[in-house]
């Protein structure tokens, strides 16, 4: 319905072209081309959401109905894939009435999907969310389901309405993944964990020394990080449903780790052998270890690609640090970087297609998007602090990152086209976000 | 007239008595000495010990040693971890008391400025301990006595956006562990 790129071409092809050029020439000298570039996909589905109803004989609770709401509303307005027909429209139709949907009236205010919600409040501080959609041009019934819990899980109960809708529509839930992330609002650099939105945000390590650098295991079930606490960095698993931490054994220094999405081998950095930081790949079951790669310089920063197969990371192996791609023996050696002397922090998009990294230019770090498929550079910040640490979420539509744009490192989440810019700490310093990779 | 006459005879009286009563005091005539007396001192007498330089530094306490700052810091060019030529005087010094002193175990911390990547900086700051501690083995200091850390940007000594601010965080600190 809206081709983005086409429209603009048509209406203002002097000024992309002057753009791209004046930008190619000027502002960005010692660039690779860099153009703002929106990703081609199916147009957004617009919605309509008219107000919840209460489930006869229920407790009425005005509040936590609206929460309801307004939690799966912002959900909705995120996802990139459904867009919502504003509130101020209904009121041009007959008042919604779930027992008698008029499925005309919807068409005129241009929405496809209808979404109805009743809400049960019992005295045991107990709901129950019954949540149906319809498709109004066809004026059938698509999907129902019903949540319980406390009230209150209804944030939750909220995100995994929005998960269903996600899931029919055929897109990768988002709602209800988590963000790992390091804090120091109580003293030293520890591991929190939040709902994607930055909401309902908790400590989860409790030992006083310097936590760095989360990663998630492939069942989201443990988190990998780096620690001081034997005074130099260590690698160590955290269970998040026991509680129990342990040390992973390699001996000499070891950080910057990540899970492979696909089984239980990690890769990362360590000086363990000759000295010299290096990346190695280690199976978490077997113990056993491979070294990726062997040379004088700086190699680090690694991280997989959704298929477990391949491997980003960052080598000064040119002189300067710029990002590469290796199979997962450590062969087939690729430069994805050439112009720019520093680029670290490369994380693989989910779908494979894109890699996100950091550039500095004149002290300034931003965060680029790189497609492998037509060689293209999007440039996502700009121009305000330094901006860091970009992980994807699990359907790549958007991203999280910190910045210290207001001052001190904040978390904030991003578009995939750098629009719908938002922040989500404002406690302390916060840094080195890792989203669910599923 | 007779009033005056008895006044008189008491006055003369008491002359003569006092006249009679000093002749009766004996004195010795003072003689030279012919001995030398010695006087010695009663206050007993305990010196302040002198220490040892080895002594001395048994005594401190490694807070104490490295507050005193006997091994001084060195800085690096940015995104550099070569040690530069004008550190290599410091660099001689610190080697020199760690030979002096042979017992002492020491951390070299490398850190950087903020206008690195975390992640890097882990790289870099780790890479300055280590070309640190190199230059030292090649002054004659045995390497197990210097264990390297990196922390790159995560522990500045000053916060700020100036070259002065980013000079001073790119540095190598040396922490006595051991003695």
């Amino acid at each position: 319905m809206i081709d983005y790129q086409r429209s603009k071409k048509i209406v203002t092809p002097v000024f992309v072209l002057l753009f791209i050029v004046m930008g190619g020439m000027i502002l960005l000298p010692a660039q690779q081309e860099v153009r703002i570039r929106i990703r081609e996909g199916m147009p957004m589905i617009p919605v309509a959401l008219p107000e919840f109803h209460f489930i006869e004989n229920s407790i009425r609770d005005n509040e936590l109905k609206n929460e309801l709401y307004d939690v799966l509303w912002k959900d909705l307005r995120y996802s990139r894939v459904f867009k919502l027909v504003p509130k101020e429209h209904y009121k041009y139709i007959q008042k919604f009435n779930p027992d008698n949907i008029i499925y005309k009236d919807w068409a005129s205010i241009q929405a496809n999907i209808l979404i109805s919600g009743k809400l049960e409040v019992s005295g045991e501080q107990r709901i129950i969310f019954s949540f149906k959609v319809y498709d109004v041009k066809s004026e059938k019934f698509i999907l129902g389901r019903n949540f319980g819990g406390k009230k209150e899980f209804v944030r939750l109960i909220a995100h995994r309405a929005a998960d269903e809708m996600m899931k029919h529509f055929g897109e990768k839930p988002i709602y209800t993944s988590k963000v790992v992330f390091v804090s120091d609002r109580e003293g030293s650099d520890e591991i929190y964990i939040m709902d994607f939105d930055g909401k309902r945000q908790k400590r989860i390590t409790f030992n006083d020394y310097i936590d760095l650098m989360p990663s998630w295991s492939s069942d989201n079930e443990k988190i990998m990080y780096t620690s001081y606490r034997r005074g130099t960095p260590e690698l160590y698993i955290f269970h998040l449903y026991t509680g129990k931490t342990g040390l992973i054994s390699t001996g000499g220094v070891n950080y910057s780790a990540d899970w492979s999405p696909e089984d239980d081998r990690i890769v990362y950095t360590s000086s363990k052998n000759d000295g010299n930081t290096e990346i190695y790949l280690r199976n978490m079951k077997t113990g056993k270890e491979k070294r990726l790669t062997f040379n004088r310089v700086i190699d680090t920063s690694p991280g997989w690609s959704p298929s477990g197969k391949e491997i980003v990371f960052t080598s000064q192996r040119s002189g300067t640090p710029q990002i590469y791609t290796m199979g997962e023996e450590g062969t087939n050696v690729r430069r994805i970087t050439y112009e720019g002397t520093y680029h670290d922090n490369a994380v693989w998009s989910p779908d494979g297609t894109r890699v996100v990294y950091v550039s500095r230019i004149e002290a300034r770090f931003d965060v680029y998007v790189y497609n492998l498929k037509n060689n293209t550079i999007a440039k996502l910040t700009e121009n305000a602090g330094r901006n860091e640490n970009p992980t994807w979420s699990p359907d790549g539509r958007h991203l999280i990152f910190s910045s210290n744009r207001s001052g001190r490192y904040q978390l904030y989440t991003i578009d995939y086209d750098g629009s719908n810019l938002k922040q989500l700490t404002s406690k302390g310093e916060n840094k080195m976000p890792k989203w669910q990779k599923k | 007239m007779k009033r005056v006459s008895i006044i008189l005879l008491m006055v003369v009286s008491l002359f003569f008595f006092t006249d009679s009563c000093k002749k009766k005091v004996k004195t010795e005539p003072v003689k030279e000495p012919e001995k030398i007396e010695r006087v010695e001192e009663t206050t007993p007498r305990i010196d302040r010990p002198v220490l040892t330089e080895e002594e001395i530094f048994e005594k401190k306490s490694l807070e104490e040693l490295n507050a005193e700052g006997n091994l001084r810091k060195i800085h690096f060019d940015f995104d550099k971890y070569d040690v530069k030529d004008d550190m290599k005087p410091i660099l001689h010094r610190n080697a020199d008391w760690l030979l002096k002193h042979g017992s002492a175990v020491i951390t070299i911390e490398g850190h950087c400025d903020e206008r690195g990547t975390i992640e890097y900086n882990m790289a870099l700051g780790e890479k300055r301990a280590k070309t640190t501690r190199d230059f030292l083995e090649s002054l004659g200091v045995t390497g197990i006595r210097m264990q390297v850390v990196s922390y790159g940007k995560n522990k500045p000594i000053v916060r700020g956006v100036d070259e002065q601010t980013h000079y001073r965080n790119r540095r190598c600190e040396f922490v006595i562990i051991r003695k």
